[in-house]
């Protein structure tokens, strides 16, 4: 028998694989500058009040680089003041509309999961 | 307890080991940039904070070593490099020769080999103009500097070759740069650069791109002609009354009954040739990617 908090990390990092991406766009699209990662995490953990009820940082980058891939976002690399030089993201316009696409499958999602739990 | 970045970088490269080193180089620089900014941050909102705490409290925001490797081995396995695609199984061997004309890595292959005559020239005189200035500065004060800026240049233009490989080779190669050790000084970075197999790794590749680019130069020119005659003749002969050789007044035709052949034999020699760009294509992905990617 697993245990139930093995079987909950599980649940999580499953329902995280998509709601990641979803996330990071929205936050990308909010923002008016570029971000870079340590940034949108900081953001994030604010939103969560938690950092680790959603997922962990470090697994925040390489969906970064998946929605780069895809065209949905783009980075470049600047400088910074102190320590290593710091890579900047920014939504694109495909990213844009596949967002508003994102958003409504999300509220489906929603509405669909709430009315099974519910059950009414 | 982890007690420093190098640490846990170094942690995080023996989780990393048996996914691709590209894949390996990104993570350990994301790394890097966010456990410094973390870190930073930290110190200065709870001074009060050993070093070793506050990194071990940014750890556990960040997630092991263990996690962060296989949040990146789950991502990369989903995602492929875009020329990288599957090619359809179960095809003849004669829809796979002829298949080539839809292969966009065939194409990009042959685009590369074009590209890698103009950067291999590029490559040859700047490593060159780089190694032997460096060189000859050595005699004077400023020599070193020089040499530091030359090795910084190598590691930038490695990465560029890398973007074009991947782009258009579909091997995947690092999308960001590797990070050295921040805060040494510039003398400590030299000696670091210099002492690493990479750098000058990355130099022999700027020389051999230089032989290899022109070798691809003239296969490309060499074939794309010898192809577009064949395929010349019976116009060159019917319609404008030439013979496939001219000398002084004597002149060369192909008998009539040939042209078919001489059109196929055409095509034949280009399809060979795009069959063929496309190996060269992923024995130079290889290649580069064996050169320019630190393990």
């Amino acid at each position: 028998m697993v245990d139930s908090l093995t079987l909950t990390k599980k649940f999580q990092k499953e329902m995280n694989a998509g709601i990641a991406s979803l996330v990071l766009l929205s936050v990308l699209a909010k923002s008016k500058k570029p971000m870079y990662g340590y940034q949108i995490a900081k953001l994030l953990e604010e939103y969560s009040g938690d950092a680790t009820t959603f997922m962990k940082q470090g697994a925040l980058y390489p969906v970064l680089h998946s929605l780069e891939n895809s065209g949905l976002l783009e980075s470049s690399v600047e400088p910074s003041v102190s320590g290593p030089p710091r890579r900047y993201y920014e939504i694109t316009a495909e990213g844009k509309e596949t967002l508003v696409i994102w958003q409504g499958v999300w509220k489906q999602m929603k509405l669909f999961v709430d009315k099974a739990i519910k059950g009414a | 307890m982890i007690k420093s970045i190098e640490e846990y970088l170094e942690l995080l490269k023996t989780e990393l080991q048996d996914s691709d080193a590209a894949t390996a180089q990104d993570a350990l620089s994301d790394a890097e940039e966010h456990l410094r900014a973390a870190l930073a941050n930290l110190r200065e909102k709870q001074p009060e904070l050993s070093e070793e705490a506050a990194l071990n409290s940014v750890i556990e925001q960040y997630g092991s070593p263990a996690e962060t490797a296989s949040a990146y081995a789950e991502v990369e396995r989903r995602t492929t490099p875009q020329l990288a695609r599957e090619n359809v199984k179960n095809e003849s061997a004669v829809a796979r020769f002829f298949g080539v004309y839809t292969d966009a890595r065939a194409w990009g292959s042959l685009l590369y080999m074009l590209i890698a005559f103009v950067t291999g020239v590029f490559y040859f005189s700047w490593a060159v103009t780089g190694l032997v200035t460096s060189i000859s500065f050595a005699l004077f004060i400023f020599g070193l500097p020089f040499a530091l800026l030359f090795f910084l240049s190598v590691r930038g233009l490695a990465l560029l070759e890398g973007r074009l490989v991947e782009g258009l080779l579909g091997v995947r190669m690092p999308r960001r740069p590797l990070f050295t050790q921040q805060n040494l000084k510039w003398i400590d970075r030299l000696k670091e650069l210099a002492l690493d197999r990479h750098t000058w790794f990355s130099i022999l590749y700027m020389f051999i791109q230089f032989v290899l680019g022109t070798i691809y130069f003239v296969m490309f020119t060499t074939i794309l002609s010898l192809s577009l005659s064949l395929i010349a003749i019976p116009i060159l002969q019917e319609f404008l009354g030439q013979g496939f050789v001219t000398n002084n007044d004597l002149r060369y035709y192909f008998p009539t009954w040939s042209y078919p052949l001489l059109v196929l034999g055409g095509v034949m020699v280009w399809t060979i040739f795009m069959n063929l760009a496309r190996g060269i294509g992923q024995l130079h992905g290889r290649m580069a990617k064996s050169m320019l990617v630190t393990d």
